[in-house]
Formats: C-alpha cells, structure tokens, sequence
C-alpha cells in the first residue's frame, strides 16, 4: 500500500501529537475536528508544542513551517477521501467513536486502514456497527507521540490479516516500535500502568511517603523515566479516572476502582498538567515547577 | 559514450548526462518531492539560457527515473533512444570497509551497500532505492556505484581508529571513514596540471569547504587522515554543524536542558557551527557581509570557523611532515577569498606567501599563491560527477574488454 495521506479526526491533545509526529514524518495529514473553536485551539496547540521543539534544538524554523504546511485542518468529513489511513481520537466514549468510525468509513476508499487510537475501549464492539470490521484495528499511540516509540496495535475479533499487515507497515514507516495486542481491556501498557498509578494514589493518600518521593523511589528504584504521580498528572487525572472505570465496568475486577482520593482532585479541578496542578504543579509549558 | 550520473536522495535526485570521453555535460536537472502529486522536475540542456521545470505527479523513485529518461529522450531531444545511454554511475554515501576503489554494481556489491545502512541511515537506503529503480528502468545496463568513503580508505589503522575500546570496532565498526572522498580524489587529481609535479611526490591538504566541510591530508595520491569521522559531524566547523566538541557535553547538555538523544543530534547538525554562534544563518555570504556591517557575533562565528579549519591544516602538516600544495574548494572555499586570506595570512611560518591579487581577483581553476611560497595554494572548483562518470567510463570500458 502506497500511504501518502493520513486523516486524524479529533484534533485534541492525542490528535494534535499524531498530527505533528506523522507530518514531521513527511506525509500530508488532515486534522479534522468538531468547530472552528476546537480547531483553532489545536492551531494553537501544534504552534506551542513545535515552538517548544524549536527551543529545544529538536527542529529547525524550515522543518517547523514544512510540518505546519503539511497538516491541513478542517470540520468537513469528507476531506478524508484520499486518505490511505484515518485515525480516530475522539472523546474516550463508545457511542461517539462508533459514530465517528461509520462516519469514516463512508468517506474512504475500500482500501484505506481504519483505526481507533482507543486506549480502554473494546475494538471489536468499536467495530461491530460498521460495514467492514475486517479493516478496523487499534493503533494505540503514547503521548508525547513524538517522544514515545511505542505503538499497540490491537486485533479486533474481525481484523483481517491484511489490515494488520497494512498497520505494521504504517507504523515501520513511521520509525516506531509496534506490538501486536489481541484484544482485552487496557491492552499491555493501559492494563499495567493504570493500578501502578491507582496504587501510588493510595500510597500518597495514606500519607506513606510524600508524592516526590514516591516518584523518586520508581524513577530512582526502576529506572522509570517519570514517576507514576507525573504520569498520572500528564495523562489528566480525570482521563485516569474515566480509564479505570472503564476497565473496571468492563471486568468488575476491584483492583481496577479509582482510588477516592483520585476522584476527590478530579472533583476539586485538580486536573494535572493541563490545568497546571495536580499531584505536583507545572509552568505553562508543561514543565515541573 | 554517453554515461548518466545519478545522486538520489529520499524524496530528490539530481542527475547528470555526460558525453564520454569528451567529458561534455549534454544535460543536468533535478527532481525534487518525489512521493507527492506536485513534484518538481528542472533541467537545463549544454548551451540552453534558462531551463526548463515541469511539475507532476511522480510516486516513487521509479517514476521519477522513468521522467528522468523520457526528458533526456523525448522532451529535451539530447538523445534519439535509451540505447544511446551505455552507462549509469550512482552516488553512493557509505562503502564501509569493503570498498575502497568505486565498483560495478553486482546483487553482490548492493547487499554491501544493504549492509552499511546501519552507518549513513538517511543516504544510504535512498541510493539504493534509486539503484533498483534504474535497473527497473533500464534493464541490462551496467551501473556503477561510487563511494564517498572509498578514497580514505587508505588511511592506516592509527589514523581511521577511535581511541576507545577496540572491541566495539570489531563488534559494530566503530571507526573513522572520512567523507567528501570523490571531491577530495577530483581536485588532488589536479593538482598536477597546476603545479606541473606528479602528484605520488607531493603533500597535498585539500579543504573542501562548502554547507559541510572536511579536510584531507593527502600523500603521495593517496588519503592519509582526513576531519570527518564516522559520520561528517566529527571534524571542523561548519555551517549549521559543530564538528568536535568535547564528548561529555552530551551528557551534560541533555541533563541541563532535558533534551533527548535525537534533540542532542539536531542540536549539533543543525543548530550549530556559524548558524549557532551568528544566530543569524549557516551560509557563509550572509555571515561575511554581517559581519562587514559590524555583527560582533558574525565577526566570531567567522574567527571560530577560520581558527578550526587553520588548526586542522596546522595538524596535517605535522601528520605528514611537511606540505606542498594546499588547495580550497566547494562553495565556500572555491568563493570566498577573505577566508582563504584569513587562512594564509597565518601560515606564514610554513614559508606560505599569498598572491593578494589572484586569490582576490582570479576565477576558477588556479594558482593563487606567489612563485617565491614553499607552499603552492590552489583553489580547484570541485566536479563530483565528473568524477563519477570517469570511474563508470573505466568500469564499463573494463568490462566490455573482459567480455570481448
């Protein structure tokens, strides 16, 4: 498959670093979302996040204008007509990604890859209500996409070999690592990673160890890049909530309930790095304070 | 015969047709965003005034080549057929250790090209790409593969090794290759013609300075050291480059500023040399003329880059023993004469005298020292392709003999 386009439908966070990873990557990216308000908010977004890059050495001024020229942003569906590849990012809720992806798939042509970058949810229920199930997968990115090599790639119950074998080839494409997931709540990273983080919360609320410290003892101990508690605060603390109910609706496995004292920030708006404080606090580029 | 030379990038090829022995250009152009619906085909026929750019859809090197031949063919009416092409000479980045003489490519010699991706991974995985879509599009004739590493080949083991353990040169190669190798092997070549001495009894150091810069000490013909290392980071100051710095600062740098290993590197390949100290840009017109008007920080940005390439001139001397020939070229050193001034000015210990007029005032290929310096300075302008339709000429001629 030649892959020359990729459409992104849902320009949040998740959105905008796939938009700016797969451009930076040399092909012509269509970022679509809801409003004019959302997108400009994600104009906005990718500006800061390459401006950032900039600082950092990482890109030049010439490769930041070439990756903005290469993302084109729009509401209208059927701007993804010509993509080889369309990822939906949309909201973590079933109802709207199966709305999204039936919606896609009118749009596209047969041989286009479908997938959901869902990191809770179900691909073969995703799957379920469209035409084709055979070609929709989960392509699972990290955030910062950028930053994160790491890709699952999961089978629905009716993926087709070949829509696995056109993901494989994408993300080789794209320099990054895949791994191939067959189905079930939280794949490999969301399963591991979110009673890591509902524990740390309970190590924290107990008052065992203060949070520094119990980041400092898993970057310190285990080579972790960051703690469990930045982790937490970088995915959004309301965003691990939604996960660990999600997993815990799914399989009603106690070691999946929120931590109360999780709710409790979330409730009170201490949302983590987006609204600059959660477990520790941040700048205004995202930085620890 | 006539012999088409090819250097393909990822998403660019330029190409040039030559006429040989006559070693006259019938044809140059270039193609740029290959892999898109609105790629960029330009070329220029011997004795056309402007040239001529098309812009289509064009996939994938294959494409490309196959518009590449039609205009040579068709459009431009160079050529009356393909047949007319008897040869074509690839542009290849990284030979490794297995080539040290350009070569005739062979299933053989592209799967050591394969095995060298891992060493230039930007170039290496484009020139094959283009050497398997020319076989695609002209199938049964012979192509060539000539290396920018092959001319340092012959730089001895306590020239080409990094001081480190030596295991990790027997594991993974880890060594010193040189670049530039077929600019540097053009312009030795001729140096006789200028100076009317054979070249197998001279010392040469030649500094190709252009966007990216090395220099060569080059003995009795042959590449004894030269700046570049493993990659062409390692070496002097260049445009947007910082060429050798103290290891540790990787280490230090990232910690400070939280980068990671890939920011580290662009860092150093792309926000660095004259474009890092100036902050104003890596080309060196621009640096020159700021600091005419009175940048301080161009004023350094030259200084440094002047210091860096003196003090590597200052060691080839001493590697060799001596110099007779010191020689500029590529853009910067080809165009540049306060540069070179610069250089000289301070090499006069070596009984180096410049001639003030024919390094201001002269062009191309020269002499530009007096007649009474012990050292001869020449600006030579480099000509890459000419160099690599040569080597195709010799291996092609070498192969036709063998099969008669």
């Amino acid at each position: 498959m030649n892959i020359q386009k990729i459409g992104i439908v849902g320009a949040g966070t998740m959105g905008q670093s796939m938009a700016e990873t797969i451009a930076g990557k040399g092909f012509e990216v269509v970022l679509l979302d809801k409003s004019e308000q959302e997108l400009e908010a994600a104009k906005l977004g990718l500006e800061m996040s390459l401006d950032r890059r900039l600082t950092k050495w990482g890109i030049t001024d010439a490769e930041k204008k070439s990756i903005l020229s290469r993302i084109v942003l729009g509401t209208n569906l059927q701007l993804l007509h010509d993509c080889e590849v369309v990822i939906e990012s949309v909201w973590e809720s079933l109802d709207d990604k199966i709305d999204v992806l039936i919606a896609i798939e009118k749009e596209v042509g047969p041989e286009a890859l479908i997938a959901s970058n869902t990191a809770t949810l179900s691909i073969t229920e995703i799957a379920a209500k469209t035409e084709h199930p055979e070609r929709i997968i989960g392509l699972h990115f990290h955030f910062p996409v950028e930053r994160r090599e790491l890709v699952e790639v999961v089978r629905g119950l009716k993926t087709s070999e070949r829509t696995v074998e056109s993901a494989f080839h994408f993300i080789e494409m794209l320099g990054k690592q895949a791994v191939q997931v067959f189905e079930s709540p939280g794949f490999i990273t969301t399963r591991l990673m979110l009673p890591l983080i509902n524990e740390a919360v309970l190590i924290f609320a107990e008052g065992v160890a203060s949070a520094y410290d119990i980041d400092k003892a898993m970057k310190s101990g285990y080579g972790f890049h960051i703690g469990p508690l930045e982790m937490a605060d970088r995915f959004g603390l309301d965003t691990v909530v939604d996960m660990l109910e999600a997993l815990f609706h799914e399989t009603t496995d106690p070691r999946y309930r929120p931590a109360a004292y999780l709710r409790k920030l979330v409730r009170g708006g201490r949302l983590g790095t987006k609204v600059r404080e959660g477990f520790f606090t941040y700048d205004e580029w995202g930085e620890r304070a | 015969m006539n012999i088409l030379v090819l250097n393909c990038g990822s998403s660019s090829l330029k190409y040039q047709l030559f006429r040989m022995p006559e070693e006259q250009v019938l044809i140059r152009g270039g193609i740029e965003k290959i892999g898109s619906e609105d790629a960029l085909h330009t070329y220029k026929t011997d004795g056309q005034d402007g040239q001529d750019q098309t812009t289509s859809q064009i996939l994938d090197h294959r494409e490309a080549l196959q518009q590449v031949i039609e205009v040579v063919t068709h459009r431009s009416g160079v050529l009356q057929s393909v047949e007319e092409i008897a040869a074509v000479g690839h542009r290849v980045v990284h030979g490794g250790e297995q080539f040290a003489l350009s070569s005739l490519l062979t299933d053989e010699v592209k799967r050591a090209i394969q095995d060298n991706v891992e060493l230039a991974p930007l170039h290496n995985p484009a020139n094959l790409q283009g050497i398997e879509a020319m076989e695609a599009v002209l199938p049964g004739v012979p192509q060539a593969a000539v290396f920018d590493t092959a001319f340092h080949q012959s730089m001895p083991p306590e020239h080409y090794l990094y001081p480190i353990p030596y295991v990790l040169y027997k594991r993974h190669k880890v060594r010193r290759y040189g670049f530039h190798g077929t600019s540097h092997r053009y312009v030795s070549s001729r140096v006789p013609y200028l100076v009317h001495r054979d070249l197998m009894n001279l010392k040469v150091i030649s500094c190709h300075i252009g966007n990216g810069a090395s220099v060569a000490a080059i003995q009795n013909g042959r590449s004894t050291d030269t700046s570049m290392g493993m990659t062409p980071l390692e070496g002097v100051m260049m445009g947007t480059r910082s060429g050798d710095i103290d290891p540790s600062l990787q280490e230090y740098i990232s910690r400070k500023e939280g980068l990671a290993a890939a920011e580290f590197s662009s860092m150093l390949n792309k926000h660095s040399g004259l474009y890092g100290i100036s902050g104003l840009s890596g080309d060196m017109r621009k640096i020159t003329e700021a600091r005419a008007k009175g940048s301080a920080r161009s004023a350094l940005a030259f200084d440094m880059y002047e210091y860096r390439i003196r003090k590597y001139i200052g060691a080839y001397v001493a590697a060799m023993n001596g110099v007779d020939v010191l020689l500029f070229t590529a853009g910067v050193g080809e165009n540049s004469p306060l540069l070179r001034r610069k250089i000289c000015d301070n090499l006069t210990y070596l009984g180096l005298e410049l001639d003030p007029q024919a390094n201001d005032q002269g062009k191309g290929e020269r002499i530009i020292s007096l007649p009474t310096s012990r050292v001869t300075v020449c600006v030579i302008p480099t000509n890459e392709e000419l160099m690599i339709a040569r080597d195709t000429q010799v291996l092609v001629s070498g192969l036709e003999s063998w099969e008669k």
